[in-house]
């Protein structure tokens, strides 16, 4: 291809992540650096009584914001360098909690910032095994599936990825709040009370069944295409050789899947560090909360309408080193085989 | 090592058969080809001695066991397919020791590895991936794959299909070269009749899922058992032209060739090789016809004429030169002549 055909080719869709993608993740990186603020001023003004029999004046101080000609409040961008991240991670506070005197780990999961990335790396890591194994094992299934029924069972199996994620959420909350079907069953089985939505780790388990539930489907597609296209006489020789059915997929079909594994995990890493669906549609922010939530927090304005857009920059830009360091072990791995398979 | 007896072989999807009723003893140490074009069976055939299809009917035996209930691990034999069916993430050493490896077979595997690699000249690649092969060093390694454990049988699905022209020569030589060292039962599907002919101890001829013929290489293209072996056997072809027989005369356009050692009378086929008939330079042969065409082949001249609605071939002198349209005369001997029915295609009795 010619380089001005190249240029024509790929230059709008550069141009317009350079516009969307880019350009903002710019702006966040600068502004993690800064603190914006209203303007305000004293003004000192001079009451006066009436003046009978004597007038008595007296000044008094207020501070009031500073407003442009048009009467639009004034603000103030300032450089505070790191100053925001030290907010966000408050060292401090993780010193206090593990010197003598601290409680430790409970008194750091106190900090909000540790305490969404100790949950967002759980979530995270926990989702990751269990979507690959649910998604393998349904396609393997399907794959080994009488053929009249491939169909109908893959339009089943496909049916959680296509709910809406809140609904999703939502729906699972309701089958477990109070007396909702499932805890109710749950009740009957076990003879007492259960109350899944007061305490953490219970809510977290749900967390963790409604994510498997929802992308185990994505994996499934892709694994299942993937699975079309496992060499048949490979397959056979393993037969031939005396792989059983286990080490028929771990020799023949698992380093055949491995591309597409290491491209789910990706996908599910990037989109899972970013929890925040489970966070809204199961209420749980009294008891966790996400990175992605803790961003959403710092924007939401407080009482008197200001809101914290320097800490969310802040915090949106270690989410997204927290992505990058997860990624790097399987980007190592794709660069590596791709590496390998060129020479 | 085994012997291996087909009995009454039948397979069928539904009303499509695939293979009918393959009767067959294969001896222990034989080198038998299964050949036919696509679609035939051959390769069915094999798939059901190795295990990987099951047969509608018949019995397979292999050394003194009835293997239809076996897997195929259970039935100690090795095969190599036409695609290599290498494992890409494997290098060359562990591809060559998975069946040791899977199988958890005692002893010095990598011994074993290294005599296996050494049988087909691979012990200086055994650090490489498949990738990083040609297609010839690919197919030795799934043949030494197949030696290293040795098994009772060789199972062999086209393998040199994959092969360009010169690099099926050589390796051709190396496997028949193998096949005598070895001395182990094989079974090898080809569609290549100069493969069949050129390795076989016997050759099995197959269409439709039926056996046309069984025999020596020699046996078959000396003798084809029909018009069907007859046209597939050989380069070029039979020459096979339809005709009346009167007296022990084939008449048909442009042709009388006498004094055919036969009782038939009536319609029939004439057959016979274009090596062994010549160009009769008197113009006194048999059969007499305008030049259709000139093939220079290096060693020889083909000359064809249309003659009985078929084109009839015939190997001359590599000097011999002529022009399109003029005319020649065969000389064709009824020695060298093969009569069949026209109904039925078979060999007419002498």
């Amino acid at each position: 291809m010619k380089t001005k055909t190249f240029i024509m080719f790929v230059g709008p869709s550069v141009f317009l992540m350079f516009l969307f993608i880019a350009a903002p993740l710019v702006s966040v990186f600068l502004q993690s650096f800064q603190v914006t603020q209203g303007v305000f001023e004293e003004v000192i003004e001079t009451k006066c009584t009436p003046g009978f029999p004597a007038q008595i004046c007296t000044e008094e101080a207020s501070v009031r914001r500073v407003l442009d000609d048009d009467g639009n409040p004034v603000s103030q961008t300032s450089w505070v360098g790191l100053d925001t991240y030290r907010t966000v991670l408050d060292p401090d506070a993780v010193s206090a909690a593990f010197d003598e005197g601290g409680s430790g780990w409970s008194q750091l999961m106190t900090i909000d910032f540790y305490k969404a990335l100790r949950f967002t790396l759980t979530f995270t890591l926990i989702t990751l095994p269990l979507v690959i194994g649910t998604g393998l094992a349904i396609a393997l299934a399907v794959n080994r599936c009488v053929e009249s029924l491939k169909g109908p069972v893959i339009f089943v199996s496909l049916l959680p990825f296509i709910i809406t994620p809140v609904i999703g959420a939502l729906s699972i909350r309701w089958l477990f709040i109070g007396d909702g079907i499932m805890t109710a069953l749950l009740e009957n089985w076990t003879g007492q009370d259960i109350a899944m939505f007061a305490q953490g780790w219970t809510i977290e388990l749900l967390m963790l069944f409604y994510r498997v539930w929802h992308v185990a489907p994505f994996a499934f597609v892709i694994f299942y295409a993937a699975l079309q296209t496992v060499n048949q006489d490979t397959l056979e020789s393993a037969i031939i050789d005396g792989a059983s059915r286990w080490q028929r997929l771990k020799y023949v079909v698992i380093p055949h899947l491995m591309p597409l594994i290491i491209f789910v995990a990706l996908i599910h890493l990037m989109d899972c560090y970013r929890v925040f669906e489970e966070i809204i549609g199961f209420s749980s922010q009294a008891h966790v909360i996400s990175l992605q939530w803790l961003t959403f927090d710092y924007l939401t304005p407080d009482d008197s309408g200001n809101r914290a857009i320097s800490r969310a920059a802040a915090n949106s830009m270690l989410t997204m080193i927290g992505i990058v360091i997860l990624l790097i072990p399987l980007l190592r791995r794709t660069y590596r085989d791709h590496k390998n398979s060129s020479h | 090592m085994a012997e291996i007896k087909l009995a009454n072989i039948t397979k069928r999807w539904g009303s499509f058969v695939g293979v009918q009723s393959f009767d067959l003893t294969i001896e222990d140490k034989e080198f038998l080809v299964l050949l036919g074009p696509s679609g035939c069976g051959k390769t069915t055939t094999m798939r059901m001695i190795a295990g990987l299809e099951d047969p509608t009917e018949g019995e397979i035996h292999i050394g003194d066991r009835v293997v239809n209930d076996l897997d195929p691990k259970d039935r100690d034999v090795a095969m190599v397919f036409q695609s290599y069916g290498l494992y890409p993430n494997m290098d060359v050493y562990e591809n060559i020791r998975f069946p040791l490896k899977v199988r958890k077979v005692e002893g010095d595997h990598d011994a074993m590895v290294r005599r296996a690699a050494e049988m087909v000249e691979l012990t200086e690649f055994l650090h490489r991936k498949p990738a990083a092969l040609s297609g010839g060093q690919r197919q030795r390694v799934a043949l030494a794959r197949a030696i290293v454990r040795q098994p009772q049988v060789f199972l062999m699905d086209e393998p040199l299909s994959n092969l360009d022209a010169k690099l099926r020569v050589s390796t051709r030589a190396q496997l028949k070269n193998l096949s005598h060292e070895l001395q182990v039962t094989t079974i090898y599907v080809t569609h290549d009749q100069i493969e069949a002919m050129t390795l076989a101890d016997r050759v099995v001829v197959m269409e439709k899922g039926i056996v046309q013929q069984v025999g020596t290489p020699t046996e078959i293209y000396d003798n084809p058992a029909n018009t069907f072996v007859a046209s597939f056997i050989g380069s070029p072809a039979m020459n096979l032209m339809e005709g009346q027989i009167e007296g022990g005369v084939f008449r048909c356009d442009h042709v009388e060739i006498g004094g055919l050692d036969t009782a038939h009378s009536g319609p029939a086929i004439l057959g016979f090789r274009a090596e062994d008939a010549a160009v009769a330079p008197d113009g006194a042969g048999q059969i007499t016809a305008p030049i259709y065409s000139l093939e220079l082949l290096g060693d020889a001249v083909m000359v064809t004429v249309r003659t009985g609605g078929a084109l009839v071939a015939v190997k001359a002198d590599k000097d011999y030169r002529a022009n399109i349209g003029d005319p020649v005369s065969f000389s064709v001997p009824a020695s060298i002549c093969h009569l069949f029915d026209q109904g039925s295609g078979e060999r007419l009795a002498r």
